[in-house]
């Protein structure tokens, strides 16, 4: 077993006490319960960093945790903690406070009593306001907590040392990484890794969700290249290091980019991304949710290494389009350097890597707004109510019905944007600031502002995730075939069917689900997939956040155009109510059926430089497809994906446990393909003996 | 100018080099019992009906090569990004060789390059309308052993002596051994097909091992397949094989 593996067992054990991060930012907050928001925010951030006992595990090399979290206390204590801190402010997910890139360049290139000094400066400079000066000194407040909070880990350490069960040589260097890092700059590879671990976890102690690494292969690169070149560590340790501290990212979503290009247009790719590449492959957990900005340079030979981690069943690194984030990123004014710094937040969310507060996404239902057109602007399968455009049978032309659909979609942006503003306005920024954050945001300290004040250099953005492009470009295909161009029923016919969830009417069913479907290379669909990311593209354009920044489309969806389907009434591409809406920018499940060049040669066509959030797009493949002969046919489909203008493409292997559950329920795997040597049939299809036989090739996902 | 196919396949990744869509012609003039497009035997359609999935379809129409083209010319930017093409299969291609000359010239035009997959069991004057035209053939070679091409319909002289002419006329060749069990597997099989192939100066070999993939498609044309209860070669079994090959030729092999 590797060191991490040991190191997993112990993480996996059993913590004593109760979970209580309430309980530890409480004893700060009650020293002085009436302070000004800031001193009040920073004295609970300092109890929490300096209160909670150090937990070292005995296969650590990386230290910090989140155990120390957990406490002995008793159960009215834990309640009123809980109650006090929520009632002074929590923001949350839908108030655009999560998903946050820090800018840990800095730290590690001054060092963390450097970056103390450089509050103190600012102090000086903002000297006559009150307010800044309040802030700063909070910020200030979180940092001396944070390095106490390194120093606890010193003496953590020492007292381990007399426990016979800790390898002494290993807690004499996580002693000496401490040390060196509370003092001033890291000085190794093992240093800054660590520095930017504590860091991490403190955000994870704050209670904070889905915080990103960043380029982790680019800030910690000087790093590993003094060390290598000094020949005081090798690639072998780089990559237990970094394993070290993956493993310990396992419940949460922690993103992490590798790759890119500057401004020069030059590769970013250097042996560290080799490294972390390997770690994240070895470790084989879902938290490190890696990403790879691939440019037309990233060598075929770094391409050809994800896709073999990919292969092995973890479907990471996600591939992303570099050239077309950046070119989405540009139509916001961000100046060209910070541009090419960006990294990934969340799953595939494009941030301007520690210069925008953080900020998360929300759902626009697309599909929605046929159950509206087609009932008078009222849902029963969804309980809402939205636009009355009228009796759908008024309708006369294709046309007239995308001038009505797209009245639709204006009066849901609309509520859409209401909704978000409000929920995001409703904590009053000033009042509810974020110190520890600030001091990883550019310029809260220069400025002397919070981070959720005008501290960052640009404004708050949001993502508005527009589900169901392939839902609605086959919902809208089939109405202009079924009704405008073969005249086989009329709008009226159709609502009708949809309202009886095509009970009765299984003739007009079939003719709607023969009607062509985005992700078969036919024009006569794809255009609506065009128009849907040019028009929603356009219409939350014109929304701005609370502080000026932009409002992005996302065309990503998680696992929510599950949950988004099951509240939808019938659509016209013959999808049945409550059924899953298409998946992110995907064709709808199972639809695109002449083949991965057809499916991308549709992906191809929308404009994603206007969907500046992300977009996502999943495709499965047989497993035989990773192997020595396929990969540079699978690194040319994506490459050449990318040539046509593709954002993102996350790749899976077909799994075994895919293929089991295809065997015993059939019905619900109709469209799974399997690959063996070149050769393709639905697996479903096959008889018993030979699905074991493609079964047993298939290695454990 | 009508050409008789049944499917046309994108993203193939077996036949040849590169990312490559595949048509596949109707009409064989061989009956491997092992053949996995049983479809594409006759050259009369083929009405498949796949219980499992509830769906029925038939295969097999007569097109013209406009109405073809946009299709096989949709993929173009992954042939050349992957140093692909297309690839003619079967079925038997060369059956159909003057139409299909005239499809490879249009495709041609366009700057893509064509593989076809033979048997290679049709007289050599089928070969010459297309030598000059095509990227190369992969030439399925089932035996060397003349009782048994005859038993599958087909004349080992006759593939012998176009190999040879193929070779010699300067034309790219990939030759292709289907390894099938009880037919060409044991070592005498192999030896025997060895012999042959290196006589005539043939210094590379690909395998192709027996699956069961197509079974489906006998069920669902209500046919029998006579290999449906045949097992997979063991790893051990293609170790040996493939040893046995290199013995005499560079072997390439997807396992």
């Amino acid at each position: 077993m590797k060191l991490f593996e040991y190191l997993n067992n112990e993480i996996c054990a059993e913590t004593k006490g109760v979970y209580a991060p309430y309980y530890y930012r409480y004893l700060g907050y009650k020293q002085d319960i009436a302070a000004e928001p800031s001193t009040f925010r920073a004295n609970g951030i300092y109890a929490l960093f300096t209160e909670t006992k150090p937990v070292i595990m005995k296969n650590e090399i990386i230290v910090g945790n989140k155990k120390p979290l957990f406490a002995d206390v008793d159960k009215i204590t834990l309640e009123y903690a809980e109650k006090i801190v929520q009632r002074f402010g929590e923001r949350t997910f839908i108030s655009n406070k999560d998903h946050y890139a820090p800018n840990y360049d800095h730290i590690l290139t001054v060092g963390l009593p450097s970056l103390i000094d450089e509050i103190d400066n600012s102090l000086e400079i903002h000297g006559n306001d009150t307010r800044k000066c309040e802030t700063l000194l909070a910020m200030k407040h979180t940092l001396c907590g944070f390095s106490q909070m390194i120093k606890n880990h010193v003496l953590a350490a020492q007292e381990c040392k007399k426990d016979p069960a800790y390898n002494k040589e290993r807690l004499d260097g996580i002693i000496k990484n401490c040390e060196a890092i509370t003092e001033g700059k890291p000085q190794t590879f093992a240093q800054a890794l660590q520095l930017v671990w504590f860091c991490h976890s403190a955000f994870l102690m704050e209670g904070r969700y889905a915080m990103a690494l960043g380029r982790l292969d680019q800030y910690l690169y000087p790093f590993y290249q003094a060390d290598i070149e000094k020949g005081i560590t090798t690639d072998e340790q780089v990559v237990e290091l970094l394993e070290n501290v993956f493993i310990k990212l396992q419940d949460d979503i922690v993103n992490i980019c590798i790759g890119g290009q500057n401004k020069n247009r030059e590769c970013e790719i250097n042996p560290l991304s080799y490294c972390i590449l390997k770690a994240v492959g070895n470790c084989n957990v879902p938290g490190p949710n890696l990403s790879l900005r691939l440019t037309e340079n990233t060598p075929d030979d770094f391409l050809d290494e994800c896709l073999k981690t990919i292969g092995t069943g973890l479907g990471y690194p996600a591939l992303m389009n570099d050239a077309v984030n950046i070119a989405a990123l540009k139509k916001y004014g961000y100046a060209e350097e910070d541009i090419y710094n960006y990294s990934m937040v969340g799953c595939i969310e494009n941030f301007i890597t520690g210069m925008q507060p953080p900020w998360s996404d929300g759902r626009f239902d697309t599909p929605r707004y046929f159950d509206y057109i087609f009932n008078n602007g009222i849902s029963e399968t969804n309980g809402s109510i939205g636009l009355d455009t009228g009796d759908v049978e008024n309708i006369g032309s294709m046309q007239e019905f995308m001038t009505v659909f797209e009245k639709q979609l204006i009066f849901g942006a609309a509520e859409y944007y209401a909704t978000f503003n409000k929920d995001n306005s409703f904590i009053n920024q000033a009042y509810y600031p974020e110190p520890f954050l600030s001091c990883f945001c550019y310029d809260c300290i220069g400025r002397g502002l919070d981070i959720n004040n005008g501290g960052s250099k640009y404004p708050s953005v949001h993502g508005a995730a527009v589900m169901g492009i392939g839902t609605t470009a086959d919902s809208l295909a089939a109405i202009e075939k079924v009704v405008f161009t073969d005249k086989r029923a009329t709008l009226s016919d159709i609502k009708n069917a949809l309202n009886c969830n095509f009970e009765g009417y299984e003739e007009l069913h079939k003719e709607l689900l023969a009607a062509p479907k985005y992700g078969n290379n036919d024009d006569f669909v794809d255009k609506y997939a065009v128009w849907f990311i040019d028009y929603l593209g356009a219409l939350f354009e014109n929304y701005k956040t609370r502080d000026g920044g932009g409002i992005y489309i996302a065309a990503a969806a998680n696992t929510s155009n599950i949950y988004a389907g099951r509240s939808i009434g019938a659509t016209p591409d013959g999808r049945k109510r409550g059924e899953p809406l298409s998946d992110a920018a995907s064709p709808s499940y199972g639809k695109d059926v002449k083949g991965p060049t057809s499916t991308i040669n549709s992906l191809s066509k929308p404009d994603y430089t206007k969907v500046a959030c992300g977009s996502v797009v999943n495709q499965k493949y047989s497993p035989t497809m990773f192997n020595d002969q396929n990969r540079p046919k699978l690194q040319a489909l994506i490459r050449t994906y990318f040539k046509k203008g593709g954002q993102e493409i996350q790749i899976n292997a077909t799994s075994r446990e895919v293929l089991e559950k295809a065997m015993e329920e059939p019905e619900k795997y109709k469209n799974l393909v399997v690959r063996v040597s070149g050769f393709s049939a639905f697996y479903v299809t096959l008889d018993k003996s030979v699905q074991l036989d493609i079964l047993n090739r298939t290695q454990k996902g | 100018m009508l050409l008789n196919i049944s499917n046309i396949q994108h993203f193939s990744t077996g036949d040849g080099e590169g990312i490559r869509t595949t048509v596949f012609f109707k009409g064989c003039n061989l009956r491997c019992p092992w053949c996995h497009n049983p479809e594409n035997l006759s050259a009369a359609p083929s009405v498949m009906r796949y219980k499992a999935i509830d769906k029925t379809e038939t295969l097999g129409k007569k097109v013209e090569i406009e109405d073809i083209l946009p299709e096989l010319l949709e993929d173009k930017d992954f042939f050349l990004q992957s140093g692909g093409g297309v690839t003619l299969s079967g079925g038997e291609v060369m059956l159909q060789a003057d139409d299909v000359a005239v499809l490879v010239k249009k495709l041609n035009e366009y700057g893509i390059s064509v593989l076809i997959d033979t048997a290679g069991c049709v007289p050599y004057k089928e070969f010459e309308k297309l030598n000059s035209l095509i990227q190369g053939y992969l030439f399925d070679f089932k035996t060397g052993n003349a009782q048994n091409y005859k038993e599958i319909g087909g004349d080992l002289e006759t593939v012998m002596q176009n190999l040879t002419r193929l070779i010699s006329d300067g034309a790219n060749v990939q030759v292709r051994i289907p390894l099938i069990p009880d037919f060409n597997t044991d070592e005498g099989s192999i030896l025997e097909i060895c012999e042959r192939l290196k006589a005539i100066g043939i210094g590379e070999v690909e395998l192709l091992p027996f699956h069961r993939l197509g079974s489906a498609k006998y069920e669902a044309l209500g046919l029998d397949y006579q290999y449906k209860n045949y097992e997979l070669l063991s790893e051990d079994k293609l170790d040996e094989i493939i040893k046995q090959y290199s013995k005499y030729f560079k072997v390439i092999i997807e396992r």
